[in-house]
Order: C-alpha cells, then sequence, then structure tokens
C-alpha cells in the first residue's frame, strides 16, 4: 500500500491520525511524505490528508492511484472517489453528516461504494469511541479498527510505538487505554 | 535522527541548527509553523517573537542583523506585501548577519486574497530567492541561504507554495546547533542611506547579483538525456518527475531552485540539443519569461509551451493529472490521460466555511444585524475567522480586502455613500497589525462610521497565537498588556462600548441599537475568549416541544445544530459550546440547557 488517502470533516482528527500512519510505515524503514488538504473553518470544513510511501513523488496523490481510501465521513470519502480505483480498498466510519442545505441520502453513497469496489469495509469507530466515553478519538479508534482487522499490516504493538512518538505523554496514555480496550472488546 | 517534519517545521529545525539568533514573523497561512515551531527552541543565544505585523518583524529582523545576528523574518506572501517598503530598502542599505525573508506563497490560492509569486517579488528588489521542492530539500538549502546572505550582505528570500510548507517528509538529521559569535553593532555611514548612496549601492547590487550567479546554480540541475525539455522548479518538480513515469527517455528536466539570479549558461547549455521546451511551474511565468528572453538574445528559436501560449493554467495550482493533460495537450500523446475508473461519481455538495461552533463571533454579527434590522447599513469585513461572517446565514459582510482595510474602507464608504450607516468588523489582532492607523484617520478626518472590534483574545485563525492584546508573549509568559480601549479613547473617541456577545443577546442587541443612534465615530468593543479556548459549562439539547420550524438552525446556522435524514432538528452534544445563542431564537422554548456531566 504506497497511497492513502484519508477523508474527513474538521473536529475529526484527520491531520493527527495521518502523522500517525506517517510514523507506523516510518518506523518500518520507509520514506514517507504526506500532505494535507484543509478549508478555511477549523470545524465542520472538508479534510483529505494525502500518504505517499516513498520519497520520489509529490505530496498529492494522482486521480485513481490511491490503495486505500479511510473516510472518516461518509461523504467526504464520497468526495474523493476520483482517487481510487476499482481494485483500492475503501474503509467507512458508520458516520454520516450530511453537507447542511443538502438532501444526500447516507444509502446513495453506500451505493456508490458498492456497485463499484469489491473490497469495502464499514466500521463504527465513532460509536465505539463514545461508548469508550472518548468522542475525540474517533480516529485513532479507526485506526486501531483497521490494523486488528488486518486491513493494515500493523501490530497493536507498532501502534504503541507510532503513538508514542507522536502524542503527547498524556494524550498517548489516554489512548493506549483505548487501544487496549478496542483490541480486548471489538 | 529521523523524523516526519511538515515544510515548515523542516524550515525551523535547519534554521535553529543553523544558529538563527532572532526569528519573528507575523502568523499567516501557510507560513505560520515556521515560528510556532521555533518557539519549541531554546537557547541563550536565541530570541523569538510574534510581532504586530511583517513590516515591524522585518524591521526588527533588520536591525538584529546589522549587529550581526542570524535572522529570520516569516510571512506569508501577502505579508510580504506589508513588509515590502524595509525589504526594498534592505536590498540597497544591506545587512550583516544572515537575514532570511521567509515567504510562503498560495497557489490555489487555500487560505489567502491573492496568488501573488514571491519570485516575481525576488526579481523586483533584485535579490537572490531559494524555490525548495519538499520539505527534506527545504532542509537542506537553508545553510546556503545564511552563507549567501552574509557572504554577499544581502537579505535572501526563501520562498515556498503551501503544498511545499505543509507536506510532511521523513527527514534525517542531527539536532546539533552552530554556536556563533556575535560581533554587536559597527557604526558604518553605509547604514544611512541617502539618495546618493542608494544610486552608487544599486550599481554594486546589480553586481553582486551577477558575482553569485554561478555559486547559487549548484543548487540547480539537470536531469535525463531527452529531447523535450521540461522545465520546472518548486513543488511542480514532482509532479513532472511522476507524470513522466515510463517515459523517461523522452524528456529532460532542468529543474530550477534558485529562481533569481538565474545562470544562463546552464540554461542554454540545457537548450541547446532540445526539440521543444516545455515549461510547469505555479503562479507566475517567471522561468518561462526569463530562459524566453535568454533564448531571443541568443538568437535560439525553439518552440515553447507554457502559460503565455494557453499550455498551462494561469491560476490556481497543479497536480500530477494537470500536468499529465498539459503533456497531452503538446503531444496528442493518448497515454499521457489519466483514466478514471469509478464511471459515476456522485454530486456531493461543498460543505461551506462556518464559524465554529459557539464562535462568539456569531453573537457578535448577529447583535448587530439584528440592532441594524429594516435599516440601510453597509458592513464592512476584514481577515481572520470573522470573514466568515459573510456567509449564510450571518451575512454581515460586504466587503473585504486586506489586513486593516475594514475601518479604511468603511471611511471611504461613508464619504460616497453618506445616507447609509457603515460598520466596519475588524479582529483583535488585525487591529493591533493594521487598524490603528486607519482608525486615526477616521477621528482625524471626522468619518463618522462604527467600528466593531471583535476581540476574542487571540489570533483564532492561524492557530491562537497571542498578540498585543492578549499581553502574553510567546511562550505564554507576561509582556506588556495593551489595552483596545486605551488606545480607542486616547486617540480621541469618546463614544466607546464594551459588550460580552455571550451574555442576554435581547439587552445587548437595546445597547447596540442606541449606540447606533447618532451618527458619530463609535467603537465597540465585543469581548469574549474564542469558543476553542475554554471549556464548556454545559451544552444545549432540544426537547419534545420542538415543532420542527428550524429557525434555530437557519437563523444561527451553528454548525453544531443539525437536521437529520427524518427531518429532526437535534444538537451535537459534543460539538455544542454551551453558548446559548440558539435559544434564543427558538419559538417554542424547546432549546435547553443541559449542565456537564449530568
Ligand atoms: S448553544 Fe446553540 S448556538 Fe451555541 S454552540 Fe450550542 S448549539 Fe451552537
Ligand atoms: S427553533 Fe425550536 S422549535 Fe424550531 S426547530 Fe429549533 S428547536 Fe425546534
Amino acid at each position: 500500500m504506497n497511497d492513502i488517502i484519508i477523508a474527513g470533516i474538521g473536529g475529526q482528527g484527520n491531520i493527527l491520525l495521518s502523522r500517525v500512519i506517517c510514523q507506523l510505515f516510518m518506523n518500518r524503514g520507509f520514506d514517507v511524505k504526506s500532505a494535507e488538504n484543509i478549508g478555511m473553518s477549523q470545524r465542520g470544513g472538508s479534510v483529505v490528508s494525502y500518504i505517499r510511501v516513498g520519497d520520489e513523488v509529490g505530496p498529492i496523490v494522482p486521480d485513481g492511484k490511491a490503495d486505500i481510501l479511510i473516510g472518516l465521513e461518509m461523504s467526504e470519502a464520497a468526495r474523493n472517489v476520483n482517487k481510487i480505483n476499482k481494485d483500492s480498498v475503501v474503509v467507512l466510519n458508520n458516520k454520516f453528516v450530511r453537507p447542511k442545505n443538502s438532501d444526500l441520502k447516507k444509502q446513495e453513497i453506500l451505493n456508490l461504494i458498492e456497485s463499484n469496489i469489491s473490497k469495502f469495509y464499514i466500521l463504527n469507530a465513532y460509536d465505539i469511541a463514545l461508548e469508550l466515553d472518548m468522542p475525540k478519538a474517533e480516529n485513532i479508534t479507526m485506526l486501531t479498527l483497521i490494523c486488528k482487522k488486518e486491513i493494515f499490516p500493523f501490530s497493536k504493538e507498532e501502534i504503541m510505538t507510532a503513538l508514542k512518538l507522536v502524542l503527547s505523554p498524556q494524550m498517548y496514555e489516554m489512548n493506549k487505554i483505548l487501544v487496549e480496550k478496542i483490541y480486548e472488546k471489538y | 535522527m529521523k523524523k516526519v517534519l511538515m515544510g515548515n517545521e523542516a524550515v525551523a529545525y535547519s534554521l535553529f541548527i543553523n544558529g538563527v539568533n532572532v526569528a519573528v514573523g507575523y502568523p499567516g497561512t501557510p507560513s505560520t509553523e515556521v515560528i510556532e515551531t521555533l518557539k519549541d527552541f531554546q537557547d541563550d543565544d536565541f530570541y523569538v517573537e510574534w510581532s504586530t505585523n511583517e513590516k515591524v518583524a522585518l524591521e526588527v529582523a533588520a536591525g538584529a542583523s546589522l549587529a550581526g545576528a542570524r535572522t529570520v523574518a516569516a510571512m506569508k506572501q501577502v505579508g510580504l506585501n506589508v513588509a515590502a517598503d524595509p525589504l526594498l530598502s534592505l536590498s540597497v542599505v544591506g545587512v550583516e548577519g544572515g537575514l532570511i525573508v521567509f515567504v510562503a506563497d498560495d497557489p490555489g490560492p487555500h487560505s489567502s486574497q491573492t496568488e501573488q509569486d514571491t519570485r516575481n517579488f525576488a526579481r523586483f528588489c533584485n535579490l537572490p530567492v531559494f524555490d525548495p521542492s519538499s520539505p527534506k530539500e527545504a532542509f537542506e538549502l537553508i545553510k546556503p541561504a545564511f552563507e549567501i546572505s552574509e557572504k554577499y550582505k544581502l537579505p535572501v528570500l526563501f520562498r515556498m507554495t503551501t503544498r511545499v510548507c505543509h507536506s510532511n517528509q521523513s527527514v534525517e538529521f542531527e539536532l546539533k546547533r552552530e554556536k556563533r559569535k556575535i560581533k554587536g553593532f559597527r557604526k558604518k555611514p553605509e547604514w544611512v542611506i541617502l539618495p546618493a548612496l542608494s544610486y552608487k549601492k544599486h550599481m554594486e547590487l546589480e553586481q553582486k547579483l551577477q558575482d553569485m550567479k554561478k555559486e547559487l546554480s549548484v543548487y540547480n540541475k539537470v536531469e535525463g538525456k531527452g529531447k523535450i525539455g521540461i522545465v520546472t522548479g518548486g513543488v511542480s518538480y514532482f509532479y513532472v518527475k511522476e507524470a513522466i513515469k515510463g517515459f523517461e527517455d523522452l524528456f529532460s528536466i532542468l529543474k530550477i531552485t534558485v529562481a533569481h539570479p538565474l545562470d544562463e549558461e546552464l540554461i542554454l547549455e540545457f537548450v541547446k540539443d532540445k526539440e521543444i521546451l516545455i515549461f510547469i511551474e505555479e503562479l507566475d511565468p517567471v522561468l518561462e519569461e526569463e530562459v524566453k528572453l535568454l533564448l531571443f538574445e541568443n538568437g535560439r528559436i525553439i518552440s515553447t509551451y507554457g502559460k503565455r501560449n494557453g499550455y498551462v493554467p494561469f491560476a490556481g495550482e497543479l497536480d500530477v493529472d494537470k500536468v499529465k493533460g498539459i503533456f497531452y495537450k503538446v503531444l496528442s500523446d493518448k497515454r499521457f490521460l489519466m483514466k478514471n475508473t469509478f464511471t459515476d461519481v456522485l454530486q456531493i455538495p461543498k460543505r461551506q466555511a462556518q464559524l465554529c461552533a459557539g464562535c462568539p463571533h456569531r453573537n457578535s454579527f448577529l447583535i448587530v444585524k439584528y440592532a441594524t434590522k429594516g435599516q440601510d447599513v453597509i458592513f464592512t469585513g476584514d481577515i481572520g475567522c470573522y470573514t466568515l461572517g459573510f456567509a449564510k446565514p450571518i451575512s454581515t459582510t460586504d466587503t473585504c480586502l486586506c489586513m486593516g482595510a475594514s475601518i479604511t474602507m468603511a471611511q471611504g464608504l461613508k464619504i460616497t455613500d453618506g445616507s447609509k450607516k457603515v460598520i466596519a468588523f475588524i479582529g483583535d489582532s488585525t487591529f493591533f497589525h493594521s487598524g490603528i492607523t486607519g482608525l486615526v484617520n477616521s477621528y482625524y478626518n471626522r468619518h463618522n462610521i462604527t467600528i466593531c472590534i471583535l476581540d476574542n483574545l487571540t489570533t483564532g485563525m492561524t492557530g491562537f497565537q497571542p498578540h498585543p492584546g492578549t499581553g502574553k508573549k510567546i511562550y505564554g509568559e507576561e509582556g506588556r498588556k495593551v489595552s483596545i480601549e486605551s488606545i480607542v479613547k486616547g486617540i480621541g473617541v469618546e463614544k466607546v462600548l464594551v459588550i460580552d456577545p455571550y451574555s442576554d443577546f435581547t439587552q445587548n442587541v437595546d445597547k447596540v441599537r442606541e449606540f447606533l443612534n447618532n451618527d458619530q465615530l463609535g467603537v465597540i468593543v465585543f469581548r469574549r475568549e474564542c469558543a476553542n479556548l475554554k471549556s464548556r459549562e454545559g451544552y444545549f439539547k432540544i426537547n419534545q416541544n420542538c415543532l420542527k420550524c428550524k429557525v434555530c438552525l437557519n437563523v444561527t446556522g451553528c454548525p453544531a445544530i443539525d437536521e437529520d435524514e427524518n427531518g429532526n432538528i437535534f444538537i451535537d452534544s459534543v460539538l455544542c459550546k454551551g453558548c446559548g445563542l440558539c435559544k434564543n431564537f427558538c419559538p417554542y422554548y424547546a432549546i435547553e440547557k443541559v449542565m456537564e456531566n449530568e
């Protein structure tokens, strides 16, 4: 997996997640590059992160080239389908925040993905993060689930090492518990 | 050690390692993280500050440089316009300790008013400019930038674009700082710029640019042997590399890292055996124009493709797909066409940028909006989060030009369209940056406008930097606090009102209505800490009284209030900041407060 896209809305921790994934690859000895497309508003705008494993590439994933699309929010994932192809893996958080003043339906998005993509997963990251009383940690919840389901080739220990390097000590302690619990319960 | 660094962080690390002594700047996307990162470094010979604006920052840096310090002034491209005055003079006066002017350009633009090109600024003020392609390269180029600055006693521009500033890359380095002895200020007549000296210095400057060409050219490079020459620089270099994957034999690349002054010999050598030239660069056709001029001067005729003949777009940023499209257009080779495997694509409506949930600016705008209901009013806006006051449903911003212009444009509007009320909105940091001079002008010239200073006690848009009004310095340590009201009153304005936008909405509306009653110069300070800086006491929820009239949603536009697929209105309990604004508009008392931990 060389080209990764994370799509979501502001406030979901998209950029932090991107940092952690970069660190995961780096710890395996790869060179990484990443970039973000950040909207003007701090909260509620569209946010896309690109992660590229390899040195001699630009920061933006070209159209149709992404190997995996991680959707922290469904309509934002759908917004970025031009970056994937029929062989890409799509992982969606079961969370839909309809863009205001639109009549977009969750089912339309699911139909679009289902009819084009065979490697397609829906994860309950938001609900699990809420259940574990860490609503702001749906990003790390998502990552942990992806690794646990072996969609991503990283172990629990590797997640911990990466988190330790990226997060502040206090944030690390909280997320460590979260990762442990997810591996136990879900 | 090896670390993933954002382009701006890479610059900051390298600056510190290479012994920068004074780092100053004003926050602005995409440049902010240079100073933000530098502030995490500390040393007995290192000083860092947020200055009130870019001109101030560059002048502080210039002073320190004259005393022999290595300095950096960091800003975004529009900030360079503010600092243009000292920069152009500095190119004549010169510097002592290495002075890097870091400028972030924003092709797209993603978060700016303009798509201006700092490489053109370099041509305009006769200064060398580095244009790195990646965070790693940016890291490596800081050292030569300081050395060139010190050798030729000139400021050096270090220009990056959003995709370099804000992309991340693994960089390997040793965190060891180069310590230098600072000589201190020595008096010299040449530090005083006088017209006669300026003429002499201009000649010297032209000579210096000639002299440094070869030395700087080692950072440019030629790749490949193909007959199709591509001239490129900055992040576009990587787009080109990726676009020609599999066809490398056809092409050769001239990567220009120092865009000014250009090494003519290198270029003439490169074009020698080329059949055509394609220019792939973002923003202005700087390389294209320089190279074409050179070809003309040397009697070379060759087909060129770039912005000037419509092959490369003038506006917006490039990417691999766009570059492939350009190659297709030039070569009509279908293999460059991208294939999109998704047959049907859903139209996903744009997410309109919105003020955050609980943003006090939302309350302030609505207070003014309700207080002026039914009247003919013009609202001028400014640069900051609160530019979003233009968005529906707030719609209380009719103009926005550049930092500080809300106050001055309001005066121009008042002169010409005097029957209307004119109300200017400006943020606290922007007021200090360049609002004060406008306020002086309106007092002095008797322009009867109302100025609303939206004071959220931070620089919200760029990530909560302190400023004179907060009294805190860059590390949060005590500076001296500058009171906005004292400035306003000190200038002579008598009509001043301070309001907490979170307090009783109806009372606030009455107060503001009364304040606006007579048409005279007045200042209202709306003061309430940014919603992202304070934890909430509680939040609001919608109860069973709700009749789905959507007034709360449609009036406030608060991102925490939404409608689900069945038309039920709900408040996102995680997002809501408990400001209580929406409660004022519900005709059915359906919005109630929940205390935290209930
Ligand atoms: S109280 Fe109402 S307006 Fe204020 S943040 Fe919560 S939902 Fe938004
Ligand atoms: S204004 Fe009151 S009744 Fe109307 S939708 Fe909002 S909560 Fe429901």
